[in-house]
């Protein structure tokens, strides 16, 4: 485990500073929308009230459509003369990019820069998504075969769930570079059920004979389950999903971390309620999967009310 | 598995597969689709025809070359042709039936991943001749698809008050049934079901004998 | 050591198998696919013009394809139309190119003929041949005219924006005057009984019949649909009923889906912006065919 947390903090790092390398140019310190219709501006040093109070100076539209302007209604400066309110007459689509121009300010050339929401937080978003809203058992309903298997006890949830999501990582992370590298730039795109599923073998298998040698007595309490994870329909979809959705490394990296963290969670909860379940009087008819599908049933509600969570 | 496959007729592995093995029910394989897309008794019969297929496709095949497979290599070898097959399929669907495709969604390409084809090649194909291969296959793809229809049939009209898209009740009894997180309950109570025949047929046996 | 080889090799053997069957399952469906595809969208095109089994369609009536690039060259960038032109009978493709103040800044003939033009690729690489070295294209959007004898009768619009899940993909289609003949939900990924309602025709053809002014201020109201407006949506009454209720309201707001009023908000908001900005480019556009005078076919 130790091993894998470095680069992870890393990646981690570098994406939290990722906005600030993505600033254009040095005079503007930040931008960002504000509100429904508007954009706030941070200048690194003030500059003049009348000039930037002038709405003419500004052009402003999203970064796929240059040719439609949007119409500005207000600028106004701060106390400070720094921090600039760009008001719009209509509601701004926070989910582009947009681009603003601006004549004449601070040195007289032109000023150029985008707006848009951190990339950290379509990221994260990412990440959420795909632990909660779109929880791949819960919301979803794959993986169900091994899901049952493993939810059982408290232990086989926490070590199946832990197995799955770095073997999930790196596969996806492999399927990635596989995809982009070798079968777009040759058209093979049909045959990214047979490389998926094959890295995915691979994975296991490396992965059983790392720990084998490395850890012999962590493999002894998790080794058992690399094998029920070929089975999981989770680990194929996954891939299939960065396919069809033509995601970049960081954002693969996102999904696979969701998905297997989506099914520890969905594990772990179900397998604190079937220890329950045991100490309960059920009748005979439904003792074993009936009740675990009828709990899992009462989950999968639930996370129903996750829907259209939106954070960033 | 303890029947003696020699002797056996094609429809007595045909019955296998859709009552006393019944991947869905009895097995509990395979069910994620089960719970997914049985939203309507099309949809169900869409997936259970895909998975009909790659399940004969795949067992004929294997059961063709099983002298030339090497045992240590037995299971990529079963992982290579099923991946071929769905992918075979997946296309053909795709090119074919788009519309019933695009409900599918990501469900066809997924059948690769299903514990029960891989299971039904291990236990089965790679022993047997091809022709008693390829009634076991339609046994079991039979069974997934009758248990795939069931539900299907159950959420639908519940849900929607159709049945293949033709109304039936001219109302919407309760749209949770078409709801995902009702394939769960569903099977849940359906897999009840069978448990209670199953007690009570054995009671019955129990009593006479 | 033989035996690693052996299985290395049987290995081998069943992966070339594998791709064989799988290559040649792919070059005999991949026009099948391409055909059915094509057919599929004809038919949606057709339907939304308010043709179909009882209404065949007139042999006069012909569809053109616009599709919008935007070009990035270093210092500036445009915005390419890429417009059927017809030259003594024979049609070809010319790539008309607008700075963003909407004066022409270029126009080049580019090789393609009809077929070629559907695919994406083909069209991508006829274009970069023809701007030359240095630059960049997007595609953005396409657009189609429906002529009748050579005159404008309809426009049909792709789209595709955010809904409540994801995306949101759409055909509208509007008359000459820019009024709303029909909408087709093409794509969506809502919630089933819920957000995907949207495709039913209850909520999708409250659309119908709006002029863009009444379009461009449309709001979605949180109450239920009046009954005998469900009746005229869904077709269940007779066609003067229909046509003397849809006049009724059709300037009224859109009624919201009931546990779905974002998907709704969503999908209403998606058209507005489509079609407030396909009005503008087309205006544009025309200036310039005009002044220029290219013989475009439509």
């Amino acid at each position: 485990m130790k091993i894998l947390k470095i680069p992870l903090s890393a990646v981690f790092l570098a994406l939290l500073l990722l906005p600030a390398w993505l600033q254009a140019a040095d005079f503007i310190e930040s931008a960002a929308f504000s509100g429904k219709n508007g954009i706030a501006v941070a200048f690194a040093v003030p500059v003049d009230k009348t000039a930037a109070g002038e709405v003419s100076r500004y052009t402003v539209y999203e970064e796929n459509d240059p040719d439609i302007k949007l119409s500005l209604a207000s600028a106004a400066l701060g106390s400070d003369g720094r921090s600039l309110q760009l008001l719009f007459a209509e509601p701004l689509n926070s989910a582009k990019t947009h681009v603003v121009r601006v004549q004449g300010l601070g040195d007289g050339a032109e000023l150029n820069f985008k707006v848009a929401k951190p990339y950290f937080g379509h990221l994260f978003s990412i990440l959420v998504a795909a632990l909660l809203i779109n929880n791949f058992v819960f919301t979803k309903y794959l993986g169900l075969c091994v899901f049952f298997g493993t939810s059982k006890r408290k232990k086989t949830a926490k070590g199946m769930g832990v197995v799955f999501t770095i073997v999930m990582v790196a596969s996806a992370s492999m399927s990635w570079l596989f995809y982009q590298f070798t079968l777009i730039p040759f058209h093979l795109d049909f045959l990214q059920i047979v490389v998926f599923i094959g890295l995915v073998s691979l994975t296991v298998q490396a992965v059983d004979t790392i720990l084998r040698k490395v850890n012999p007595v962590l493999f002894n309490s998790f080794g058992v389950y690399l094998v029920l994870v070929i089975a999981n329909c989770v680990i194929i979809a996954v891939p299939l999903i960065m396919s069809s959705l033509n995601y970049n490394f960081l954002e693969t990296f996102m999904l696979a971390l969701g998905a297997g963290g989506g099914f520890l969670l969905a594990l772990y909860l179900m397998s604190s309620v079937r220890e329950r379940l045991e100490l309960a009087k059920i009748p005979p008819t439904f003792k074993g999967l009936p009740i675990a599908f009828i709990v899992a049933g009462q989950f999968a509600l639930a996370f129903l009310g996750f829907s259209g969570l939106q954070l960033f | 598995m303890t029947t003696s496959s020699n002797t056996k007729t094609p429809w007595e592995l045909l019955s296998r597969g859709i009552l006393s093995e019944n991947p869905i029910f009895r097995l509990a394989l395979s069910m994620c689709p089960a719970v997914g897309i049985s939203t309507t008794v099309m949809n169900g019969l869409m997936l259970g025809v895909a998975v009909l297929l790659v399940q004969v496709f795949s067992s004929v095949t294997i059961s063709l070359f099983k002298n030339q497979i090497h045992p240590r290599i037995r299971i990529p070898t079963y992982t290579l042709t099923i991946a071929t097959w769905v992918t075979v399929i997946d296309l053909v669907m795709a090119a074919y039936l788009p519309g019933a495709y695009a409900k599918m969604g990501i469900f066809i390409k997924l059948i690769v991943a299903f514990a029960i084809i891989t299971m039904r090649l291990e236990m089965f194909a790679c022993k047997e001749n091809a022709a008693d291969s390829f009634w076991d296959g339609v046994g079991m793809g039979l069974g997934f698809m009758v248990g795939m229809v069931v539900i299907g049939f159950v959420r639908e009209l519940l849900g929607s008050g159709a049945i293949l898209g033709y109304d039936v009740l001219g109302f919407k009894p309760l749209l949770f049934f078409i709801l995902p997180s009702a394939g769960f309950f569903v099977v849940g109570l359906m897999m009840a079901f069978f448990n209670w025949v199953e007690l009570v047929y054995k009671r019955r046996k129990g009593i006479q004998s | 050591m033989k035996d690693i080889l052996n299985i290395v090799f049987r290995l081998t053997v069943s992966c070339l198998m594998a791709a064989m069957v799988m290559g040649a399952a792919f070059i005999l469906t991949d026009k099948a696919k391409k055909h059915n595809e094509h057919a599929r969208e004809e038919r949606t095109m057709y339907s939304l013009l308010g043709y179909g089994e009882g209404k065949p369609v007139p042999s006069t009536l012909a569809l053109h394809q616009i599709y919008r690039y935007v070009i990035t060259e270093p210092g500036r960038q445009l915005i390419g139309y890429l417009v059927p032109t017809t030259h003594a009978g024979k049609t070809g493709y010319t790539l008309v190119s607008l700075d963003l103040e909407g004066k022409m800044a270029d126009r080049k003939a580019v090789a393609l003929d009809v077929e070629q033009s559907r695919e994406k690729e083909d069209r991508d690489k006829a274009i970069l041949a023809v701007i030359g070295p240095g630059k960049e294209i997007r595609f953005a959007d396409h657009t189609i005219v429906v002529t009748d004898n050579g005159k404008r009768v309809a426009y049909l619009l792709g789209g595709k924006f955010p809904g409540f899940k994801t995306f949101i993909n759409v055909m509208l289609a509007l008359d000459q005057q820019f009024t709303t003949l029909g909408l087709e939900v093409l794509e969506n990924e809502e919630d089933p009984g819920l957000g995907a309602e949207i495709e039913k025709d209850y909520f999708k053809n409250q659309f119908k019949g709006r002029a863009v002014d009444v379009l461009k201020g449309l709001q979605v109201v949180k109450e239920p649909l009046p009954d005998q407006y469900r009746q005229a949506l869904e077709g269940r009454l007779a066609g003067a009923d229909v046509s003397r209720i849809m006049e009724q309201f059709k300037d009224k707001n859109i009624y919201a889906l009931t546990g779905a009023t974002i998907s709704s908000r969503m999908l209403t908001d998606g058209l507005k912006g489509m079609v407030g900005k396909f009005v503008y480019r087309l205006d544009i556009l025309d200036h310039v065919l005009n002044e220029q005078k290219i013989a475009v076919s439509f």
